[in-house]
């Protein structure tokens, strides 16, 4: 684990972009307080299971999960930059596995993550947030959240990375794919009174299941099929994983 | 038992064979050179015995561990300069330095040393605060390889190390890796500049289509291979041109050049020769094949053959 934890390390010295990170960890706030409360104007409340919570409450923890998401893109652009400096070769030359490299990408998107999230949530307590009690019951939805969905979208971003032989191609995918899951999710509007087909689009995207779990855990609002989303977020997060590490320790070098 | 002990090693790409079982042994404490031609295989043999890729058939023992089995045991006490530059851009020389002292996890008040001693070594402290993207090809050579003697290791994988250095860092280089030699440092080395193999090498492999065409010490490749290549005698004087009627001679006033595969014989014959007629000889001149030579025409017999 040691080395793992050498290897985050490096991921933030050396290989992520510091604007990006800037960028990252700042842009759900811009988000949250441009379009939370511009939204809000003409979106009253919403329903979440037998609570309803205002709207800019709402797209803030929406905005945790999608921070996720986007903050994926890192482990991808990071195989990128190693792989065109020649540092993916060096390391794997060192005594670190394959594995180690995949699990030090992950981990550093779920510190992002939580990060990311972690400043979205203090910086919205006072205003958004409004009334709700953090418990050990929402942090641990929320870490669940974050950690299943680092791993679910990190390991789609690794195997773009692996999968596109240019980064142009990679970025371009990646970035049409992961709007068509944000707003094809219940990050911005609730499921409940959209057209069924969206309807139905929305509860096959793991991004909702990523930002259900997370509203879960902040407003207490626990309802049956959400241990489901849980089980098939997780199964789906092991397979990519899976999938993400078997491609990368074929990768030819 | 040898550092490196390599058995039948064979790398296939589809049908197309990079190398073709290839063995050889190297002791400990030496310096393995290892030369070819572009496409020889030699980068493909690094990265097999630096375990990067796996062969398609054989099997080495490195340091003893094999290499099939003991990646983790092997890549933990080897070190690796990469043909290709690998740099993260956007760090400084310095904390480069730093942060690969960091990946090898080589405690810090030991990095620093390392780090303060690689500096001074290989012309890095003046750029030190540079951007690595900022550096020249030989500066970024330079501190790719600085970086690798910041840990300990008992074998040193240089790929062509000295590309793009001028000819004093190639020499201070060089130097550096005798002194870490003579401190029982083991080096497999690849090269295209055969007066760096013969200054530097205990033994040399040479390489050519994924087969090794020899294995031998430099100076022992100038005995098998480097039969005299040319003689000057000068005279003491202008003389007859047709005393020494023979093929393979040149003749220039009173210098006499013998440029011939059997000189040897022929200056025996020579020498008889001027003597016979009362010339005589005011110096004689020997010029041995240099290495590369030695290398060239041994690739070129073996492409000849192939052919």
């Amino acid at each position: 684990m040691k080395k793992v934890i050498r290897l985050v390390k490096r991921n933030f010295i050396a290989t992520i972009d510091t604007a990006f990170l800037i960028w990252q960890i700042f842009f759900p706030l811009l988000y949250l307080f441009i379009a939370g409360y511009a939204y809000a104007s003409i979106i009253e409340g919403v329903e979440l299971a037998d609570k309803k919570i205002e709207y800019p409450a709402f797209i803030a923890s929406g905005i945790i999960g999608l921070n996720i998401m986007n903050s994926s893109v890192t482990a991808g652009s990071m195989i990128w930059n190693d792989k065109r400096t020649g540092m993916f070769e060096q390391i794997l030359m060192l005594p670190f596995t394959r594995m180690d490299y995949v699990m030090s990408n992950i981990i550093t998107i779920i510190i992002i993550g939580i990060i990311s999230a972690g400043i979205v949530i203090f910086a919205s307590i006072p205003t958004v947030f409004n009334g709700i009690e953090i418990s050990l019951s929402s942090i641990q939805f929320l870490l669940l959240a974050i950690l299943l969905g680092s791993i679910f979208f990190g390991s789609i971003a690794i195997i773009a990375s692996i999968k596109f032989k240019s980064n142009e191609g990679f970025q371009t995918m990646l970035n049409t794919t992961f709007i068509f899951f944000a707003f094809v999710s219940t990050t911005f509007y609730p499921a409940e009174g959209a057209p069924e087909p969206l309807s139905i689009a929305f509860h096959i995207n793991p991004l909702t299941y990523v930002v259900n779990i997370i509203r879960a855990g902040l407003f207490n609002s626990i309802y049956d099929f959400l241990y489901i989303e849980i089980i098939i977020l997780t199964i789906i997060s092991i397979i990519t994983f899976t999938v993400a590490t078997r491609l990368l320790v074929r990768l030819n070098v | 038992m040898s550092c490196i002990s390599v058995n039948a090693l064979s790398k296939s790409y589809g049908s197309f064979k990079v190398l073709d079982s290839i063995s050889f042994d190297v002791d400990y404490g030496k310096v393995f050179g290892f030369l070819g031609p572009n496409g020889a295989g030699k980068t493909t043999t690094i990265k097999i015995l630096t375990t990067l890729i796996k062969p398609t058939e054989g099997n080495a023992k490195i340091l003893g561990y094999d290499l099939l089995k003991d990646e983790q045991k092997i890549r933990s006490r080897i070190g690796i300069v990469q043909q290709k530059i690998s740099l993260e851009n956007n760090l400084s020389v310095l904390k480069s330095l730093e942060l690969y002292g960091m990946l090898w996890n080589v405690q810090k008040r030991i990095r620093e040393e390392k780090i303060e001693e690689v500096l001074d070594v290989f012309g890095l402290r003046e750029i030190k605060n540079s951007k690595t993207e900022e550096l020249s090809i030989g500066q970024r050579r330079r501190l790719q390889v600085a970086r690798e003697f910041i840990h300990d290791m008992d074998l040193l994988f240089l790929d062509e190390p000295t590309v793009g250095m001028d000819p004093n860092a190639r020499r201070i280089l060089l130097d550096y890796i005798k002194k870490k030699v003579s401190d029982g440092l083991t080096v497999f080395f690849t090269t295209h500049i055969m007066e760096e193999a013969e200054y530097l090498c205990d033994e040399i492999a040479i390489i050519n289509k994924g087969r090794i065409v020899t294995i031998d010490s430099p100076q022992s490749l100038r005995k098998r291979y480097g039969s005299i290549k040319m003689v000057e005698l000068r005279l003491k004087e202008p003389f007859d041109r047709n005393v020494l009627n023979y093929d393979g001679i040149e003749i220039d006033n009173n210098i006499v050049r013998i440029v011939s595969d059997n000189a040897e014989e022929m200056l025996a014959e020579i020498v008889r020769r001027l003597h016979d007629n009362g010339i005589y000889i005011e110096s004689l001149h020997v010029d041995s094949p240099t290495l590369e030579e030695i290398f060239l025409s041994i690739i070129d017999e073996r492409y000849e053959k192939g052919n």
